[in-house]
């Protein structure tokens, strides 16, 4: 399956904790910084929603080009 | 119409009750929830229907869309249950909040003490922030609540007196009852749906003059006489016994009681309408608290809580006390929905009270015509 497929799958299961991972996953991938800004954006909510441990380092991402407070 | 609240407010032995509108036309339902249910300290639920923290439960209280939360630090809270983006409702069902309450809408996120965390995307995509969106001003709306005898009161349009101040006399009445309490847990709360307005099941509640008729059982061992009024006007009012008696179990066993009590509860119980919607109740080894849940002019869910004094309590003897006490609350039913039916009658002209036996009905009668009073005069003189 890939990622797009993947990603789709998460969110008809509610598996936040793959969202941030996928996401992030995603946002790792691509040499566009805004597009890894949306998708780290998308990886840093869902880790805000359930306490994923990883929401440090993804707003710290964020934060550091400009995209969140 | 304020001529008839004048009536209301007469002394008990020529006053009339409320007239009919307030139990069955829609107009003055919104008006007593304005003037009496979101202008004072009313119930919402109880603190131990959130035991954890995160546990987040929607509540819609006379048709305000609400949140009781307990928040990361223990703190029972209760917010506007809409989202300051779009007005979305945040929460649907009751689950556990693990980390932010984001929205289901565009993922706004909130902390569960409400401050906005995150507006993804505000700025366009990846930004999320922008100047003219200010987090700090775009908290929760917050809900003033407070949490006495694990009752959650809410004061929705935030202008009441503090708690403490507001409640004073049913909180001095019974500081020896000032002790931790423990909900008997899943076996000690029940609800029940009447078919009344919300006001009849206080009405019915405060007095002790249709004991021996409508719960005979009683009679046995807590005769009419036995008991007295309670009527503190302008505030609360209720009945008492002289004569309560422990139940036991087949056993012998018996709760435990509250320590300290003075001597006085070895035998006496009070049973309180603590102003709006509270039926409260404090016994020697154990207390219940009613908060009645107006879903209309002619809809109303009393949710029961059962307390004890200590944590572990025998399971057989909670099951037997919430079936008592459930039997009594049942017995209620027809009479309140008898006399919602009633008021449909259009020559019922309020009725007339029983100077020596409905003074604590009268009582919260003449409370919410002042009310009303107090919220009309207040709407006339902004026009």
């Amino acid at each position: 399956m890939d990622l797009n497929s993947t990603l789709i799958a998460a969110h008809d299961h509610g598996d936040k904790r793959a969202l941030v991972e996928l996401y992030d996953k995603a946002a790792r991938d691509t040499d566009d910084i805004d597009h890894a800004c949306f998708l780290t954006t998308q990886a840093y909510i869902f880790a805000l929603d359930c306490n994923h441990p990883l929401r440090h380092a993804l707003h710290a991402f964020l934060v550091k080009h400009g995209r969140e407070e | 119409m304020s001529d008839l609240l004048s009536s209301v407010r007469q002394p008990v032995t020529t006053a009339n009750g409320l007239p009919n509108a307030h139990y069955i036309d829609p107009k003055t339902y919104e008006e007593e929830r304005q003037a009496v249910l979101f202008a004072s300290w009313a119930g919402l639920a109880v603190a131990a229907d959130v035991p954890e923290k995160g546990d987040a439960v929607p509540i819609d209280f006379a048709g305000m869309p609400l949140l009781l939360i307990r928040d990361r630090d223990g703190d029972v809270r209760v917010f506007q249950n809409t989202c300051r983006h779009r007005g979305m409702i945040l929460v649907e069902e009751p689950r556990k909040i693990e980390g932010a309450i984001r929205c289901p809408y565009h993922s706004w996120c909130y902390s569960t003490k409400g401050d906005l965390v995150s507006t993804p995307h505000v700025g366009g995509p990846g930004q999320n922030t922008h100047p003219d969106v200010k987090r700090a001003d775009l908290g929760l709306i917050e809900i003033k609540s407070h949490v006495w005898r694990d009752v959650v009161w809410i004061n929705v349009d935030g202008k009441a007196p503090e708690f403490v101040d507001a409640m004073s006399g049913p909180i001095a009445r019974w500081a020896e009852f000032d002790k931790p309490l423990y909900h008997g847990g899943d076996d000690s709360k029940f609800t029940l749906s009447v078919k009344s307005n919300w006001k009849l099941a206080v009405e019915n509640y405060c007095e002790s003059y249709h004991l021996p008729w409508v719960h005979p059982g009683l009679n046995s061992y807590s005769r009419l006489e036995d008991h007295y009024n309670i009527e503190e006007y302008g505030h609360y009012s209720g009945q008492g016994t002289l004569v309560y008696r422990q139940l036991k179990s087949d056993k012998g066993a018996m709760f435990p009681d509250f320590e300290g009590l003075s001597e006085k509860w070895d035998t006496a119980a009070e049973y309180l309408a603590v102003y709006p919607n509270v039926l409260l109740g404090v016994h020697r080894d154990h207390g219940f608290a009613i908060i009645l849940k107006p879903e209309g002019p002619e809809a109303t869910s009393e949710h029961i809580h059962l307390y004890y004094p200590v944590a572990d309590t025998d399971a057989e003897l909670r099951a037997k006390n919430a079936e008592l006490w459930k039997v009594v609350f049942e017995e209620d039913i027809f009479v309140v929905e008898g006399m919602q039916r009633g008021r449909h009658g259009v020559n019922f002209d309020g009725g007339r009270f029983s100077p020596a036996m409905d003074g604590p009905t009268h009582c919260f009668h003449d409370w919410v015509a002042g009310r009303v009073q107090t919220y009309r005069s207040a709407a006339q003189a902004a026009e």
